[in-house]
């Protein structure tokens, strides 16, 4: 039994369940909201991760591919009738082509310079989308009709259910991939590269490829929650899909789980995605959850420099180890 | 093995490398000494991909290399090791050793990281440098000398044909310089090829069959180590004028 308890397989699954029941136990429409909202931060955080934590690599850029593959979503939808649930993860393959070709270009730079290139290509997808009307509907945006299925309509009671299927699909799915990156020589190399880029190309790494091929993986992911984000809202607009904050975010939530972990992003979204929620309803709509929100990385950042996770983890395995210490003298 | 012919390398308006042209054979040991700022690491580095020669070719096996980036060179069958070691820090020493396992195609990008025929591979080796016990240890809790020793074991993954060692025995203890002294001569008798960078002169002398001697990024000397003793030349490089050295 005790075995059981301490597995970790045994803990996926309860929590799998939980979430594979949310919407059919918990009829709020306000807390379905937060869990879709929340499951779709984890994706963002767990994808920006596979380049940005495994790599190392931080892009503060990633809105872009999100912002993409949610106006590609509604361009479809809108001219062609493709149901946004189908064509997110086949568009998304064209959010991931366009990432490449960045990444290609924008991977020569490091450190603080990549950063900025990053921001730099919000602000030059954002233009396009702002100075391109006729296909974008400029600043105005872009509308989609209300949610449905087979043209019958999704009454406002279970509209949110769709949402939370689809969204927690999509989680399972980034962190699989997440997985088997972190596992594979693709994932070491990754990983190697973070370390030190220059001997990882001298044991023969090919670092850039492996660099873009992170890129657009991560891109990919964005791509899809950015597609099911359009369709959710039924309306985006370049200045908030967009926006530099939505990379921040993503970013923040994963080095308060614990950057470069699978699960760190995980954890990080699901406390602060609910909180920063629970902060807004609390207090209204100011910027004060912003101010919480420093607060709190600045405790973590001080406190576990590495993340919530690996700081847990290093824990419970001193104490194992000590215990071991125990049982043996 | 190895062919470097008229290579050239400027910094600013400084000539690092100024048309130089040197051969490894295979199954050598070949030294390469001289002054601080002679152009040794610079070479080392063009040859490895770090740096664009300016000018010159290199030929590894007949092949022009020097266009290559350092992975693809690597994969060609040149290893090296770093003046001042390079390791994966915070990976353990077991990761350390599986990185530069050589594999190709996208099937086994996504295949297990560590397999188990690796692992083996990678313990042998551990031994081979008496390691084992760190394996799982982070490459940044290990003494210096054994850091040498874990880059100079990881190399030997890649089972290269050619090894380019710079500085081995740099800061490293007397005892722990018979050790990497005794694994090279050991592999060359296997059949490894190596190009070593050394300011020990006793190590040089006693381990390389063929010593070349760069001084103001041109070589200005090759031979046998008891040539190259008495060459006043390298002489005058290394003390200044041999007049004064005389007097």
């Amino acid at each position: 039994m005790k075995r059981i308890l301490f597995s970790n397989r045994f803990w996926l699954v309860i929590i799998l369940i939980i979430l594979l029941v949310f919407p059919l136990a918990q009829h709020s429409q306000y807390y379905q909201h937060v869990m879709i909202m929340t499951m779709m931060a984890a994706v963002l955080s767990s994808s920006w991760n596979i380049l940005g934590g495994y790599a190392g690599y931080t892009s503060l850029g990633h809105a872009a591919f999100f912002g993409l593959g949610g106006y590609l979503v509604a361009l479809a939808h809108n001219y062609f009738g493709w149901h946004p649930f189908i064509s997110t993860w086949f568009l998304a393959i064209i959010v991931m082509g366009i990432a490449l070709l960045l990444g290609w270009i924008s991977l020569r730079t490091h450190g603080s310079a990549f950063v900025v290139v990053t921001i730099a290509m919000v602000y030059i997808f954002r233009l396009v989308a702002l100075n391109l009307p006729e296909i974008t509907n400029g600043a105005r945006g872009l509308t989609q009709p209300r949610p449905g299925w087979g043209g019958v309509q999704w009454s406002p009671e279970f509209i949110k259910i769709p949402f939370h299927y689809i969204m927690l699909l999509l989680l399972c799915l980034t962190i699989l991939v997440s997985w088997r990156i972190r596992q594979s020589k693709f994932g070491l190399g990754l990983i190697a590269i973070r370390e030190d880029e220059g001997k990882a190309e001298a044991v023969g790494i090919n670092t850039m490829l492996y660099k873009v091929l992170a890129f657009g993986i991560s891109a990919y992911f964005m791509g899809v929650a950015g597609g099911i984000y359009s369709y959710f809202f039924t309306y985006i607009d370049p200045q908030f899909i967009f926006d530099v904050f939505t990379g921040v975010t993503m970013v923040l939530i994963a080095i308060l789980g614990g950057r470069g972990t699978l699960w760190g992003p995980v954890l990080g979204a699901f406390i602060m995605e609910p909180l920063g929620n629970w902060i807004i309803g609390e207090f209204g709509g100011t910027q004060i959850h912003l101010t919480i929100f420093g607060g709190i990385l600045l405790m973590v950042m001080l406190f576990m420099p590495q993340g919530i996770l690996p700081t847990l983890s290093n824990v419970i395995n001193q104490r194992h180890k000590a215990r071991m210490a125990k049982v043996v003298a | 093995m190895l062919a470097v012919n008229q290579i050239s390398k400027a910094f600013g308006g400084i000539n690092a490398v100024d048309g130089c042209s040197m051969r490894v054979e295979r199954g050598s040991i070949t030294g390469l000494i001289g002054p601080n700022g002679s152009g040794k690491t610079t070479l080392f580095n063009m040859i490895t991909g770090f740096y664009q020669p300016d000018g010159g070719t290199i030929l590894f096996n007949d092949r022009a290399i020097h266009n290559l980036l350092p992975s693809q060179i690597c994969h060609r069958g040149i290893g090296r090791t770093f003046q001042i070691t390079r390791l994966f820090w915070k990976m353990t020493v077991l990761e350390n050793m599986i990185v530069p396992v050589r594999h190709t195609g996208w099937r086994t990008l996504f295949s297990q990281g560590v397999k188990k025929h690796e692992e083996e591979r990678a313990m042998e080796l551990l031994d081979l440098v008496g390691l084992t016990q760190f394996r799982d240890d982070e490459a940044h809790k290990l003494s210096f000398g054994q850091q040498k020793l874990v880059e100079f074991a990881a190399i030997l993954m890649s089972d290269p044909d050619l090894i380019l060692l710079d500085e081995p025995a740099g800061g490293v203890n007397p005892v722990m310089i018979e050790k990497i002294m005794q694994l090279v001569d050991d592999l060359n008798q296997q059949g490894k090829t190596f190009l070593v960078v050394e300011h020990n002169m006793r190590l040089v002398m006693e381990l390389c069959q063929h010593i070349i001697v760069l001084d103001h990024g041109q070589k200005i000397a090759e031979g046998e180590p008891s040539a190259i003793q008495n060459d006043p030349l390298v002489l005058e490089a290394y003390l200044g004028s041999t007049e004064h050295a005389g007097a």
